[in-house]
């Protein structure tokens, strides 16, 4: 079913929203400039593009709450950490649904759930809001998420109005028939046209074929470990436990677990001291392989949706799809120079 | 296995000395239950939480036919390692596991068996010899090949002479003797000459630090080993155990579930040793 939502009452859907689940996240401006997802507090919104920061913060937090130890005379009393606060999620653009999806296969399907992230998956109502241009850097039509999925409702920008497309019954329930109209209007077309565009075919194949293939390290000779890439990817999942003490308390302590990043050193580092990927060119071609080559051969899909971040991020301007298409367009021979040849 | 995430509550049962840095902790689960149905496969790690300080993956040193307790062979090299030395006896640990994939010992009946160690590498390849021992009428001779750097740090000299009593070909060597040290000195490829048996049917099990698994590898294919007739435990950063963290990738595979054994054919296209 489509509706129909006046710009000037947009806000009063907000505020509604807000109301009814408390906490309503929106695409806006930090106090630094950049963009990101934060919680609606009648702040002006960020609506022309995709974010700079992802909505990765409120499904895999960059620092999260696993455990919580507390001893008890010569006992252990040990807590699970669960987050059921129902919140809604608005504005997150196409490839950002795809993003959540990609980690579902790891986090819900493939070895049974992981409460941590399904806990907020679960009470999360996702409101997407479709792109009517195309951004600097993406290329989600390469990699075929230009269209939201797994979303309750889908916004489409027209001018005066949204254009609204209910998905779930969930969604639907969001829809305040003193706001929205039914309409039988045909959707907008939401063609968009990337700039950047990456030969998929065969692609993780091809890349883990070409371990050994120049472009690597001639990439990653400028490459700086900062680690922006990483952070700002919606899809760079990778963490570290730590555990730490409660201040003041002397018998309880807590687990975190913590994003990590594989552009560092210590992220191999095992006891001993013995790094196993020492160089920048090794931790590059980690990120990029991991993003089309082993997430694929585990969950059947590339982890990477095609947002452009972490080349608009990069400040050297490392762009995954230049090294994707130099491999695509100029493999070694195989024979000659892969991975089983050189042992 | 036993939960993904949480840690389930274990008491240390006992704690010997092996080396200056090294002990061996003896644990079981609070849960009585949980104890009777625990199982495990040699070769296999678990994940032990010391409460304030952190997790870390060790794999299992006692017997697979053994399961009353646990053991765990732990060398005192980082922060949560340290804070395991100081625990003492009736203290309680998290663990979690078993995880990833250990020896397919009911695949090698009838053969002969070669273990190759390095240092604390012996610890996990203990967990097979025992089980080794058990069944000893399935298999036909035992060698366990064993190299570490000075005579201090010779783990399980009980062991040894119990394995020599049952007529195994136990080899020591190591990097620097002192003057009571009358072995072997040398790296543990150096003993590959006084091991005779045909390459044709012998397992090799192998567990040390990344070069001496290399250079064993090299040394056995050229003395006629086929890669299927070898598997290796290799040691990497993990923190969840479950192929969430990706700390252990290891080219298109993950230690912690797809290892950490390995079969040396696999091993032979995994980028191992990456610049």
């Amino acid at each position: 079913m489509n509706y129909i939502l006046k710009k000037e009452d947009f806000p009063k859907f907000l505020e509604l929203l807000k109301k009814k689940f408390g906490k309503v996240i929106v695409p806006a401006k930090n106090e630094t400039g950049a963009t990101c997802f934060q919680s609606y507090s009648g702040q002006e919104l960020f609506l022309e593009s995709r974010t700079d920061f992802s909505a990765k913060e409120f499904f895999r937090p960059a620092k999260e709450k696993m455990f919580s130890f507390k001893k008890k005379s010569s006992s252990f009393e040990v807590k699970s950490e669960h987050d059921n606060t129902k919140k809604v999620l608005f504005g997150i653009r196409p490839c950002g649904t795809h993003a959540l999806s990609t980690l579902d296969e790891l986090f819900i399907k493939f070895l049974g759930e992981d409460n941590f992230y399904s806990d907020k998956r679960k009470n999360t109502i996702i409101i997407a809001l479709q792109c009517n241009e195309a951004c600097e850097n993406g290329f989600c039509t390469s990699m075929g998420t230009s269209q939201a999925s797994g979303h309750d409702l889908l916004f489409i920008e027209r001018g005066h109005d949204f254009f609204v497309r209910a998905e779930t019954k969930q969604g639907t329930d969001l829809l305040d028939p003193t706001l929205f109209k039914h309409t039988s209007d045909a959707e907008p077309s939401s063609k968009i046209e990337c700039k950047n565009e990456l030969d998929i075919e065969g692609l993780g194949e091809n890349l883990y074929a070409n371990f050994n293939h120049s472009v690597w390290k001639e990439e990653s000779e400028r490459c700086l470990s900062c680690t922006s890439c990483t952070q700002s990817c919606p899809t760079c999942y990778c963490y570290t436990s730590n555990d730490e003490f409660v201040f003041g308390s002397g018998t309880e302590s807590e687990r975190f677990r913590v994003l990590d990043s594989c552009q560092l050193q210590r992220f191999t580092k095992v006891s001993g001291n013995h790094v196993f990927r020492p160089s920048r060119e090794g931790r590059l071609r980690q990120f990029v392989l991991h993003k089309f080559s082993y997430y694929k051969k585990y969950h059947g899909m590339h982890l990477c949706v095609g947002c452009g971040r972490c080349i608009t991020a990069c400040p050297v301007k490392i762009s995954l799809v230049d090294i994707a298409n130099k491999i695509q367009k100029h493999p070694l021979e195989f024979q000659k120079h892969s991975l089983e040849a050189k042992k | 296995m036993i939960t993904p995430e949480k840690p389930l509550l274990a008491e240390i049962i006992s704690i010997s000395q092996d080396t200056s840095d090294t002990k061996t902790f003896e644990v079981g689960f609070v849960d009585k239950k949980l104890q009777k149905k625990f199982s495990f496969m040699p070769g296999q790690f678990m994940m032990i939480s010391v409460f304030g300080f952190g997790e870390f993956p060790i794999s299992i040193s006692s017997s697979p036919y053994k399961t009353n307790s646990i053991k765990f062979t732990i060398v005192n090299v980082g922060n949560v390692t340290n804070a395991m030395h100081k625990l003492k006896k009736g203290e309680q640990i998290g663990l979690r596991g078993p995880f990833g994939t250990g020896f397919p010992l009911q695949k090698f009946r009838k053969k002969n068996i070669l273990f190759v160690s390095g240092g604390c590498g012996l610890a996990p390849l203990r967990s097979a010899i025992y089980a080794v021992q058990e069944k000893k009428s399935e298999f036909g001779k035992i060698s366990v090949l064993f190299g570490c750097k000075t005579p201090e740090n010779v783990l399980f000299n009980e062991d040894m002479n119990q394995w020599q009593k049952e007529n195994f070909n136990v080899l020591s060597t190591v990097d620097y003797p002192n003057k009571n040290w009358k072995g072997n000195t040398g790296v543990v490829t150096g003993l590959f000459k006084q091991v005779n048996f045909s390459p044709e049917n012998t397992i090799v099990m192998i567990c040390g630090p990344s070069v001496m698994i290399h250079f064993s590898l090299i040394e056995l294919r050229k003395k006629g080993f086929r890669n299927e007739q070898m598997f290796a435990s290799l040691e990497r950063l993990m923190q969840c155990g479950v192929g969430y963290c990706s700390h252990c990738n290891i080219g298109n595979k993950y230690s912690c579930i797809d290892g950490p054994v390995f079969n040396a054919k696999d091993l032979e296209k995994l980028p191992v040793k990456e610049n």
